[in-house]
């Protein structure tokens, strides 16, 4: 659902994070489960020995929109400002929340500082657990390091003004833990992650932050992020909605979580699920 | 909003900042019209139907960006050729990337250690930098000793003019904007270099920044006119103020917004989007013959402008 903005944006968003969730009964979302495992089973049966599937928003978005990409070999992962921005806003945003930095730049320069104390204290060996940017950064230089300061000013500065946080009932998360959920006795493993994630009338609400502009596909891939979290929350229940934002584009989608958008969002995990265990069976055939 | 003219350039007074000429007062900005971005949208929704119908359904949308309309107005012949040639590395274009990445960290950071060092490092961590660095690692030690000190010169002027930006600000560097038109058959898009001010809540809030380490150049307003519009697409209110901000001299062109400026912009985004429609759709491109023949990288297979670098050598 395509939401129609009105100024001030931040406050037109948040009225549809915050507005009214209806609930969803327990047994529907049991039934959902139930229907997942089943069909995704033999799916995951067919995975070539020793490969595990991480299934997460990524390979599901070249699952829909560029399938013919799922057989190439992944290249190795480099660390760049753009990679690290997400990692290094959402914490900086955490902490603008808290009021514990005068804005989304100075926040930033403090993340990013404490992750080169981190990086340190990780290479001392105290015990301390560094987000996984934080030794890259601390290696650049100044140019290199104010890049990567410039980028995640920006991309902090995009979510910090996109909603009205005072309006948001706490407790309001920004980043927090990815969701996971495993195949039970497979090796196929779901993941998702939302950038903010509240609570309305016992429901979570997420908001996630995409970057170029919204398309034919996007719906899905919202709904992706709406099931995995369903399915990872246990007995918790699934999420009420999940608000898309394109800050480039400055559009929202709103995808309103009920029982038919779940089973909807099934049927597409299904179908993504099967292209990517084709191309490993192609890539293994390969021998790539 | 009416008629607008651009402010007379002049050198940034250091003292007075450039920063209080572009975001100015509360009080000089205007109340957003509310049906005027939807209304920009419309205009150009209905005005690119038929080129967009014309299209092929491959997939691949038409971009339009700042490059593409200035190249497909002058010459489609030129903007096809240009398109399909990858940009030559060479000492202004090394130029204009440092002095974005100086520009950049120091509005960021406010501190720049060592203006080469910095700009390469920077450059060396962006996605695309990697054939830049490997340029600029192959000058001689007199181009490299040459551009250093054209950089120092930049810099200065950088430094002098801009203060490191108050939080409220909510400076934003290189901010892309995107704007996809008829189901995105049609995207237009841009970068920003610098925008100030947060989103608007009624009034007309955001200044737009364009950094320029060239010449001042006539399409460089059309430019700006441009993110005008893209932003205010995008929006749904129109920026405030938006500037050029010439790194060789210090020269600060400031003109606020008006509607005389987005739609200039939305007719020649109109123009544009047309032609690029059309090429896209496998039309052979026109060719205009221009001044700027004799430096197309088309012109080896292009009579029509050979004839007019010639006429234009005999002349």
């Amino acid at each position: 659902m395509a939401l129609t903005l009105s100024l001030p944006r931040a406050s037109t968003v948040t009225d549809e994070m915050v507005a009214s969730v209806p609930d969803l009964e327990p047994d529907e979302l049991q039934r959902l489960r139930e229907r997942v495992v089943s069909e995704l089973t033999p799916l995951a049966a067919e995975l070539p020995e020793g490969v595990r599937l991480v299934l997460d928003g990524y390979r599901y978005r070249v699952a829909v929109r560029a399938p013919e990409h799922c057989a190439e070999r992944a290249g190795p992962f480099i660390p760049s400002p753009a990679a690290c921005r997400r990692a290094v806003g959402v914490v900086a945003v955490d902490r603008c929340l808290r009021r514990r930095a005068a804005g989304p730049a100075d926040a930033v320069a403090r993340v990013l500082a404490a992750g080169v104390e981190d990086a340190q204290r990780t290479e001392d060996g105290d015990g301390v657990r560094a987000p996984w940017w934080a030794r890259w950064y601390a290696e650049l230089g100044p140019g290199g390091r104010a890049a990567v300061a410039a980028e995640a000013t920006t991309w902090a500065t995009q979510l910090w003004t996109a909603l009205a946080w005072e309006r948001i009932p706490p407790p309001v998360v920004v980043g927090g833990r990815d969701d996971w959920w495993d195949l039970p006795g497979q090796r196929l493993t779901l993941r998702s992650r939302a950038e903010v994630r509240a609570q309305v009338d016992r429901r979570a609400v997420l908001v996630v932050v995409v970057s170029g502009a919204p398309d034919a596909t996007s719906r899905s891939e919202l709904s992706f992020v709406a099931l995995v979290s369903a399915l990872a929350g246990g007995a918790r229940s699934a999420p009420g909605r999940v608000l898309g934002l394109w800050p480039a584009a400055g559009q929202v989608r709103v995808v309103p979580v009920g029982a038919r958008a779940l089973e909807v969002a099934a049927d597409e995990l299904v179908a993504a699920t099967a292209t990517w265990v084709d191309a490993l069976i192609e890539q293994r055939g390969r021998g790539t | 909003m009416g008629v607008t003219m651009c402010e007379a350039a002049s050198a940034a007074p250091p003292g007075q900042g450039v920063v209080s000429r572009l975001r100015g007062t509360s009080a000089e900005r205007p109340e957003v019209d509310a049906g005027l971005a939807g209304g920009l949208r419309d205009w150009l929704e209905d005005g690119l139907s038929e080129a967009v119908a014309a299209l092929p359904d491959d997939g691949n949308p038409v971009r339009v960006t700042k490059e593409a309309v200035n190249q497909v107005l002058v010459c489609e012949a030129h903007f096809v050729a240009s398109r399909d040639v990858a940009r030559p590395m060479s000492i202004e274009l090394a130029r204009g990337l440092m002095v974005d990445a100086l520009f950049r960290q120091w509005i960021t950071t406010g501190d720049i250690a060592d203006p080469w060092e910095d700009a390469v490092a920077a450059l060396a961590v962006s996605s695309d930098g990697a054939e830049m660095t490997a340029f600029l690692s192959s000058l001689g030690a007199d181009a490299r000793q040459n551009l250093r000190g054209e950089l120092a010169t930049h810099l200065e002027r950088v430094t002098s003019s801009w203060p490191h930006p108050s939080p409220s600000w909510m400076a934003r560097t290189q901010e892309r904007l995107i704007v996809p038109l008829a189901g995105g058959q049609v995207v237009l898009s841009g970068v920003i270099d610098l925008a100030l001010g947060t989103p608007s809540s009624g009034r007309a809030s955001v200044c737009i920044v364009e950094v320029k380490s060239g010449r001042r150049r006539i399409e460089h307003r059309g430019d700006l006119h441009l993110y005008a519009l893209l932003e205010t697409l995008r929006s749904g209110a129109p920026p405030f103020r938006i500037a050029t901000f010439y790194t060789a001299t210090g020269e600060l062109d400031v003109e606020p917004v008006g509607r005389d400026a987005l739609t200039s912009a939305l007719h020649r985004v109109l123009a544009a989007g047309q032609r690029l429609c059309r090429l896209h759709s496998g039309a052979e491109p026109q060719r205009t013959p221009n001044p700027l023949c004799a430096h197309c990288t088309g012109l080896t297979a292009c009579p029509a402008g050979q004839k007019r670098v010639k006429e234009a050598a005999g002349a």
